[in-house]
């Protein structure tokens, strides 16, 4: 069973939110075939690997009952996707208020559990960093690292429940030191928005952890032109 | 000059008011605010992963602008920050 990662990257939010996740998941699954980055992030690739997978990680743009990849192609939409895709899946979305009609659409549909959030997902980011979105520590790592230490729990084999507690309480932490007002907002926002449906005992196959060289070395920039930067 | 707190402060009155005029103005003293405390990075810029034809990406010295001019960011910035 192997990992899908669906990961837009066409314009500010999708460049931040995908960047994360290429710095610090990505690597940890060993490149295990299913990394739909880009203009990979569509549906019909998406079809064909989400059902040999154990886990659904995507982070794209969304509504309350779709959610999509690179320009906004829908790869999940209420009522129009095959059960085998998501059936005993743990699924995560970043994106914005599927968790209002989509993630319980998985669920009803067999998936274990499925995580998201009610309302829209938003976050500071320095645009200056496009191309190196991980270095934004400052800005996007506030939010983003909450949802990257939730994946990295779930990728060492914890419960979703456990794994959702963790992004929570690193939500809080950051909260609670943060003196940007408006950062400070964006988290407490965050936190109080994301939800989990489904069996929260459920778990996957643990990962290794990352390995020492990707710890300390960051990927190449990316270069592809995206909207707004 | 209040400091960065206390503009904050009268920016969220102002939303729960539901005044877009006073939150905008309120903002731009929060950020001149900032600016004096040496707070701030590069180019910040808010954003959020909402399909559609919204607003994606809002550099944060333009949200005066939007909460002024675009109803639905005024709407969106509005659940974020107004607080309790």
């Amino acid at each position: 069973m192997s990992t899908v990662l669906s990961l837009a990257d066409f314009d500010l939010p999708t460049r931040s939110a995908s960047g994360w996740l290429l710095r610090w998941i990505l690597p940890r699954l060993n490149l295990e075939p299913a990394t739909l980055y880009g203009l990979l992030a569509r549906r019909l690739p998406f079809q064909m690997a989400a059902p040999q997978s154990d886990i659904i990680i995507g982070a794209g743009h969304g509504d309350i009952d779709v959610f999509t990849g690179q320009n906004e192609a829908i790869i999940l939409e209420v009522g129009k996707y095959d059960p085998k895709e998501v059936e005993g899946k743990v699924i995560k979305l970043l994106s914005c208020q599927c968790g209002v009609e989509l993630v319980p659409d998985l669920v009803a549909n067999g998936a274990a559990c499925a995580m998201g959030y009610t309302d829209d997902y938003i976050w500071v980011m320095d645009s200056d960093l496009a191309s190196t979105p991980w270095a934004d520590k400052e800005f996007a790592g506030k939010c983003l690292m909450p949802v990257i230490d939730g994946l990295n729990a779930l990728l060492d084999g914890k419960s979703a429940r456990a794994a959702l507690d963790i992004e929570l309480e690193s939500y809080s932490r950051n909260a609670e030191v943060e003196e940007d007002e408006l950062v400070k907002a964006c988290l407490e926002f965050n936190r109080a928005n994301a939800i989990l449906v489904g069996n929260g005992g459920a778990s996957i196959r643990a990962r290794p952890q990352l390995a020492l060289p990707f710890r300390l070395i960051p990927p190449p920039p990316l270069l592809f032109p995206i909207v707004g930067a | 000059m209040a400091s960065s707190k206390e503009e904050w402060e009268r920016y969220q009155e102002a939303l729960r008011r539901d005044d877009s005029a006073a939150a905008a103005d309120a903002f731009r003293r929060y950020l001149a605010a900032k600016k004096a405390e040496g707070k701030g990075g590069s180019k910040p810029t808010i954003v959020r992963l909402h399909i559609g034809k919204g607003w994606h990406a809002v550099p944060v010295d333009q949200i005066p602008n939007g909460i002024e001019k675009n109803p639905e960011f005024y709407e969106s910035i509005k659940r974020v920050t107004e607080g309790k």
